[in-house]
This record gives C-alpha cells, structure tokens and sequence, in this order.
C-alpha cells in the first residue's frame, strides 16, 4: 500500500507546484484567478500495539477570483488495526471536504514581508466507505492568519465543525467523534536557504513546526507538536513532516506514538 | 455541559453566518485599504505602455512560487514578455513588445490578481 500511495505521487510528481505554507494546518494563501493547485498528502500513523493507519489526501485547489478560491479535499485510507476497527489493510474512502476561502486582509508592507488573513466555510460530505467516514453532513468555517517578515512565517488558524451526525462507528481521531469540535494551530517557518532572495530563481528551504490541536465539545482532545522540512520551488513544492503527540484524551481510539507526512504541491 | 454546548453551538453558528455572507458578498472586493490603493494608482498612472523596457516594484513577493504566479498572470497580458523577478529588491522586468500597448491599469490587475502590490512602474532607459 505504501509503495502505491507513493507511487501515486511519484506521478503527480512528473508534471510540474506552490506556497509557503505549513504542513498541518490552513494558511492564507490562495491560487490567483484560473490557477489549479494540486496537492497531495501521504501520511502514515503508527499507534499502540502495532497498530497503523495508511492516508492519502488529494487536494485541489482553484482560484475563482483575486481573493476568492474553493478547494476539495478527499482522502484515502488503509488501515491496519485490530478488529474491529478497519483491519489487514481494508481500504476506504474518507469523507469529501469542500471548502470556500475569502482573503480579507492583504498587507504588502515592503519587497517581502507581507500579512495576510482569510476566512473559509465549507462542509465535510459523507462519501467514506469501510468506516472511514461519517454518516452526515458537517459544515465548519473558521479563519486563518499568515505573517511573513524576512525568513521568517507565522500562521494561527482556528477551525469549528458541526458533526450533524454520529461522527465515525469507531472513532480513530477526536475529530471522529458525534460532537462537535474546535481545530486551533499555531504555525512557525524559518528559511533555511537562501539568507537572502536574489534575481536567480532558486528554491526555498523551510524549517517548520506546528502546534496542531483538536478538542471536542464532549471533552477529547488531541494535541499534536509537528516538526517539518519544506523544500518551495517556483512549481513545485514538497513536504517532509513528524506528528508527535504531547498529549491527547480520547475514548474507545488507540494512542497515537506517531505520525510521519510525505507531500507535494504542484502549481499550473 | 448541555448549556456550554448550546452556547458553544451558537457562537459558532454565529462566526459561520457571519463568514457566509462574507464570502457571498465580499468577494468582488480588494482587500487593500483604499488609501493605499489610491497611493498605488497616482504612482503608477494610467494610459498605456510603449515598447520598451520597464520594471514593476511590487511589494509582498515572500516566496518562491510567488514568481510563478507573476509569470502566469503577466503573461496574460497581450505584449507583455520576458518577466524576470528580483525578489529581493521586489522588482519583476517585463519588456513590452513592439506593437503592443498593454494598459498601465492591466499591469497593476495582473499583479494583484498573483496576489500581490504593484506601487511603481518604472521605465527602464535604453
């Protein structure tokens, strides 16, 4: 399964990608008019007992207008648990996201340093099969906030979703659960090369590292530190990424130990 | 708990009405602030381009995909060629082919549709 879920981006790969943007959480980037942003994701998740989870979410990403863009998430997953949650490596659709993002804020202070602000509301549709997804409709809106001053980025995002449904028959996540829930991160990005940008077209180098939380209504929580590597092109970018969890609450769901991220964006 | 959820519910409820019509009515905006806007506008004027060479000062460029973008949208324009962008003094070079007579107003669309500030265009002498 890995070899395919690398395989598929291999692919992608070959054709020719985007922004600094962090690696778990939104930003307030967005395509310019008529432009497609294809990314994708793959990620897998190590939890007790040897037990593992498989992930791979294709994005895309359109621009509508100057500061409007709409972008559709579905993932892929492969899970390796014990009975009875998705088990021997039962493959499933995850649930469709569509999401609609409006930049509100653009601040050009000089050459490069700039802040940006966004706000996006969509909803999570229930396409997922094998008990990767939900059984409703859940909308979500939140903002998002995108600081860049010399090498370095700041990002903060803030997320809310109604779970309209019984959320997943066995949760893996504390998003999974029937309440409602809050995603907030916190975002930081640090350009390891150049020192300085100069008239050549060079890529960029990124040290990133995140502080990506989830907490429910109902009290379960997830607080995940997500140290990472970000390699921008003018094309292409590609995103090399560890989740460790610092702490997390969360029932009848095995403790995640690990989270490992390989990804791609590419721009047209 | 059922009280902080019917609380929590409505704030959200309420931030998510609030971006809805946001979004279905803010999007034909710019979100740079009208004097600066305007301050862009006198500096870069209006009329069109002659043949020749110019460079645009545009501020914000903090990443290498922002000269794609800036490709993208500059090549768009009818006679505009050749951009090549300094990121670190923020200017894009284009050369305007003979011929053609892009509209200074185009240039500034196309540099804010990448997501960017024009604030100056400048010729460039041959």
């Amino acid at each position: 399964m890995i070899s395919r879920v690398l395989g598929s981006a291999a692919l992608l790969a070959a054709t020719p990608a985007l922004a600094q943007e962090m690696l778990n959480m939104p930003a307030a980037t967005a395509p310019s008019p008529g432009v497609v942003i294809p990314r994708v994701q793959a990620r897998a998740y190590a939890f007790e007992d040897s037990q593992w989870l498989l992930e791979q979410t294709l994005r895309l990403e359109y621009g509508i207008a100057r500061d409007l863009s709409v972008s559709a998430d579905l993932p892929f997953f492969q899970g390796f648990f014990d009975p009875p949650q998705p088990s021997d490596g039962e493959f499933g659709l995850g649930d469709l996201e569509l999401n609609l993002e409006l930049r509100v804020l653009r601040e050009d202070l000089n050459a490069i340093d700039t802040v940006r602000a966004s706000v996006f509301a969509g909803a999570e549709l229930p396409t997922g099969t094998n008990g990767f997804g939900g059984d409703s409709v859940d909308p979500f809106a939140g903002a998002v906030i995108t600081a860049i001053f010399g090498r370095h980025g700041l990002d903060a995002a803030a997320r809310y979703t109604f779970v309209t449904g019984d959320g997943l028959f066995l949760p893996i996540f504390a998003s999974d659960t029937p309440d409602d829930f809050a995603n907030l991160d916190l975002g930081y990005a640090y350009r390891l090369y150049p020192e300085e940008y100069g008239e050549e077209r060079v890529g960029a180098w990124y040290a990133t590292v995140e502080l990506n939380t989830t907490w429910t209504v109902g009290g379960e929580y997830e607080v995940l530190l997500s140290p990472g590597l970000l390699l921008e092109a003018p094309r292409y970018a590609l995103e090399f990424g560890v989740q460790l969890p610092l702490t997390e609450e969360r029932e009848n769901a095995p403790d995640l130990r690990l989270g490992l991220l390989l990804g791609l964006r590419l721009i047209f | 708990m059922s009280v902080l959820t019917i609380s929590s519910r409505g704030v959200a409820i309420t931030a998510a009405a609030v971006i809805l019509v946001t979004l279905t009515t803010g999007c034909a905006s710019t979100p740079t602030a009208p004097a600066d806007r305007e301050a862009s506008l006198a500096a870069i004027g209006d009329g069109t381009l002659a043949p020749g060479r110019y460079d645009l000062v545009v501020r914000g460029m903090s990443c290498p995909k922002c000269i794609s973008n800036v490709d993208l949208q500059l090549k768009r324009i009818d006679g505009v060629v050749d951009p090549k962008v300094d990121m670190k003094h923020g200017v894009v070079s284009v050369t305007v082919r003979e011929g053609a007579a892009p509209t200074r107003a185009s240039v500034a669309a196309a540099i804010g549709d990448a997501g960017f500030t024009l604030t100056e265009i400048r010729e460039v002498p041959r």
